[in-house]
């Protein structure tokens, strides 16, 4: 690699064992080229069309223009599931990212047992979303359920948590944050351990406490990491499914108050055969994605650190 | 410390591309190859019960006995989630879906507009299957489109009221009985709570379930829900609201638990638990109740209780289909045909799971388990209201569920909601008819 970019800018005519590298190394990243083509960038195309058009669900379509975005604006089910999207990924990401850091710092420590523990916190992400929803929609039961029982040993009375509009969106936030602080905590964990011990070495002979180097030394080190934490997360949380699809039944009196975007496309594209409808949503999903990650890209020279 | 995020990021994309590329190969050989397997006419059968499995199978092997050349593969996706229907939509997009295949009467109406269903009505007249002699009316109309045919009925599924006998005995009350009214099911369920139920024991259930509770009780009612051209919904008209309004009176009188509870925890799960007195089930939960040991010696079931002096229930079916696009039509048509003769269906009816369509064929169901009242299914299914569908169904249950839930927890009256979710419903009519 190193040999090709220092003869690039020499112009000189391509030897054939260099073009043979390079058929060579365009085989070797071609399976994932074309799994890229395949599998995203074509139905990215593809479903940017079809929000053109009226879609039934055998893929038969008519072109109509604007109508299914013009529908979409006035839809108000769009403002609430955005609503509740909004809320579930301001909550969830700062939470978690606090939490991952605590964490990660607590296992950075050189204790008995780091690696139990690593392992511990890291099996929610390889575990199925769908058995974790499942378990903990057991656990947040009025009748059966342990959070009940627990708090009916304290003498406080329970209830239907997945039912109660007021709490349902909070009970799947904590199923929502408990299962990404595992897979943050290992990344920030790596960042943590990218930082050289030196600076510590020196802030500790001049006299600063664990907490003092933990806020001068270890955060402003950790921002990059910090970073790309965060926008998968926010990613992540704006296409938040499978828990709240597991979770929350459609006779569930919090119906309303949990369904979010990615629940609303996929009604429409799977349960109501709207694919063009459906095709808009995403759209809008992707657009709203899309331009907070550059507002972060841009935001992101004030506060994290490269050096 | 940026190398390490890098491999991070690269060996987690990595992971991701590989997964994605193997789900992708995966299942490649569909039936693409499909047309002979060893000589033999290969036709793919697509379903989606488990429990019903075996009964499938034999009749692909009894099928295959009398016809040499022919190999029936079965085909198994779960309903769950949808996903039988995303991938039989998929795959017929794409050409390969199975050449027979179950569908249901939610799907009908749009498949055949969709071109994917084989239209039978010619195959049928040739053959000597004689469709309007040997079925219910309910059960054909539910596939027949414009004096078409699209499917075979399969089966049908009514309603019944369970109970639990060991309830009953504890309160010192009289079982139900198949003569019952709807003021004698209240009455016991008074007589039930008066005894004195054990703690998070209830007489009943009213889930906020279409089918199996309130469209019966509307339609003896003389309510309705859908108008014969599907442009306007009956939730405003009186009947169609007193209909629903006797099962919210219900849980009022505390004789069914709250609509949370019964989220929480399914009406199915708690009756399962041994925890409710009575509860309307479809036929097709016989199986499952049956199988659950804590409760299937303590069992039986009735009529569904009359309502002013009707004989409420609701029917619904599956149809057999053939895929239009089938490599093997004739084999298929000749499959399909076979698997609505006398003989399949008591095949079908022997295995237990579900009634057979057929009328000769309904004996069967109740005969398999001889200590309950299975009758209580099919004495009435002559009467029994077709399930009122359309193209938009779906949509219109989502909405239906979405606006009753605030009349069932109490939080709005009947009226109000009726007339919110009527406007909403009359909407979606009216966009699915554009």
């Amino acid at each position: 690699m190193s040999d090709m970019a220092k003869t690039k800018p020499m112009r000189r005519k391509t030897t054939k064992r260099e073009k043979k590298e390079w058929v060579a190394a365009y085989i070797f990243i071609a399976p994932l080229v074309i799994g890229i083509f395949v599998f995203y960038i074509y139905p990215f195309i593809q479903n940017f069309w079809f929000s053109f058009n009226d879609v039934n669900r055998f893929n038969i379509s008519t072109f109509t223009g604007l109508e299914n975005y013009k529908a979409l604006i006035k839809d108000k089910e769009l403002y609430r599931t955005l609503g509740n999207t909004i809320k579930y990924v301001i909550i969830t990401v700062p939470v978690g990212i606090c939490l991952s850091i605590l964490i990660a710092t607590l296992l950075n420590a050189k204790i008995r047992g780091t690696s139990i523990y690593r392992t511990i916190y890291f099996l929610p992400s390889v575990t199925m979303s769908v058995a974790i929803a499942l378990v903990w929609k057991w656990m947040y039961n009025g009748e059966f359920g342990i959070l009940n029982n627990i708090l009916g040993a304290f003498g406080i009375e329970g209830q239907n948590w997945l039912s109660n509009p007021k709490t349902a969106l909070y009970m799947v936030m904590i199923v929502g944050i408990w299962m990404s602080v595992g897979y943050n905590m290992i990344i920030l964990l790596a960042g943590m351990q990218g930082i050289s011990k030196s600076y510590y070495e020196a802030a500790a002979i001049d006299g600063a406490g664990p907490v003092k180097r933990f806020f001068k030394i270890t955060i402003p080190m950790l921002t990059p990491t910090i970073f790309f934490v965060m926008i998968t997360s926010i990613i992540g949380g704006f296409q938040v499914f499978d828990t709240i699809y597991m979770m929350i039944g459609k006779t569930s009196l919090a119906y309303e108050s949990t369904q979010t975007l990615v629940m609303m496309f996929y009604r429409y594209a799977f349960d109501y055969g709207q694919k063009g409808y459906a095709a808009a949503i995403s759209i809008v999903i992707f657009a709203i994605i899309m331009l907070i990650t550059i507002f972060q890209f841009v935001m992101q020279k004030k506060w994290v650190n490269y050096d | 410390m940026k190398k390490n995020l890098k491999y991070l990021v690269t060996l987690g994309l990595v992971a991701i591309m590989g997964a994605t590329l193997l789900t992708g190969c995966g299942k490649k050989q569909d039936n693409k190859d499909g047309n002979t397997a060893g000589g033999k006419t290969k036709i793919t059968f697509g379903i989606w019960d488990e429990n019903q499995r075996p009964t499938m199978e034999n009749l692909a092997t009894a099928y295959e006995a009398k016809n040499n050349n022919v190999d029936v593969e079965i085909q198994l996706t779960p309903y769950k989630g949808g996903e039988y229907w995303t991938k039989l939509e998929a795959s017929a997009t794409g050409g390969t879906a199975p050449d027979v295949f179950w569908l249901n009467t939610l799907h009908a109406e749009s498949y055949k507009d969709g071109g994917i269903l084989l239209d039978l009505t010619d195959y049928i007249t040739k053959s000597d299957l004689n469709l309007e002699e040997n079925y219910p009316a309910a059960l054909i109309s539910m596939y027949k489109f414009d004096d078409k045919i699209y499917a075979i009925p399969k089966d049908f599924d009514t309603n019944a009221l369970w109970y639990n006998k060991e309830i009953f005995d504890k309160a010192g009350v009289d079982y139900p009985t198949d003569d019952w009214t709807w003021d004698d099911f209240v009455a016991t369920a008074q007589k039930l709570k008066d005894a004195g139920l054990d703690a998070g024991v209830y007489p009943l259930a009213a889930p906020l379930d279409f089918q199996t509770d309130y469209y019966p009780t509307v339609y003896a009612n003389g309510g309705w829900i859908l108008n014969a051209d599907k442009t306007e919904t009956g939730y405003e008209d009186p009947k169609t609201q007193e209909g629903i309004q006797v099962w919210i009176d219900l849980i009022k009188a505390g004789l069914s638990p709250d609509l949370a509870t019964m989220t929480d925890t399914s009406a199915d799960a708690m009756f399962e638990a041994g925890k409710l007195g009575m509860l309307l089930a479809g036929s097709y939960m016989t199986p499952q109740y049956m199988s659950n040991d804590g409760i299937n010696k303590i069992i039986n079931l009735v009529e569904f209780p009359e309502f002013n002096g009707v004989e409420p229930n609701i029917i619904n079916g599956l149809g057999y289909a053939v895929y239009s696009g089938s490599k093997n039509k004739d084999a298929a048509v000749d499959f399909v045909l076979w698997l609505g003769s006398a003989e399949a269906m008591k095949i079908q009816g022997e295995g237990g799971a579900v009634i057979s369509a057929r009328n000769d064929a309904w004996q069967y169901f109740a005969a398999t388990n001889p200590d309950l009242n299975l009758a209580a299914y099919t004495n009435h299914s002559d009467v029994a209201y077709p399930l009122p569908v359309c193209k938009s169904s779906a949509e219109l249950y989502d909405l239906e569920a979405n606006y009753l839930k605030w009349a069932y927890s109490g939080e709005k009256t009947l009226g109000e909601a009726s007339k919110e979710l009527k406007v909403e419903a009359d909407a979606v009519l009216s966009k699915m008819n554009k």
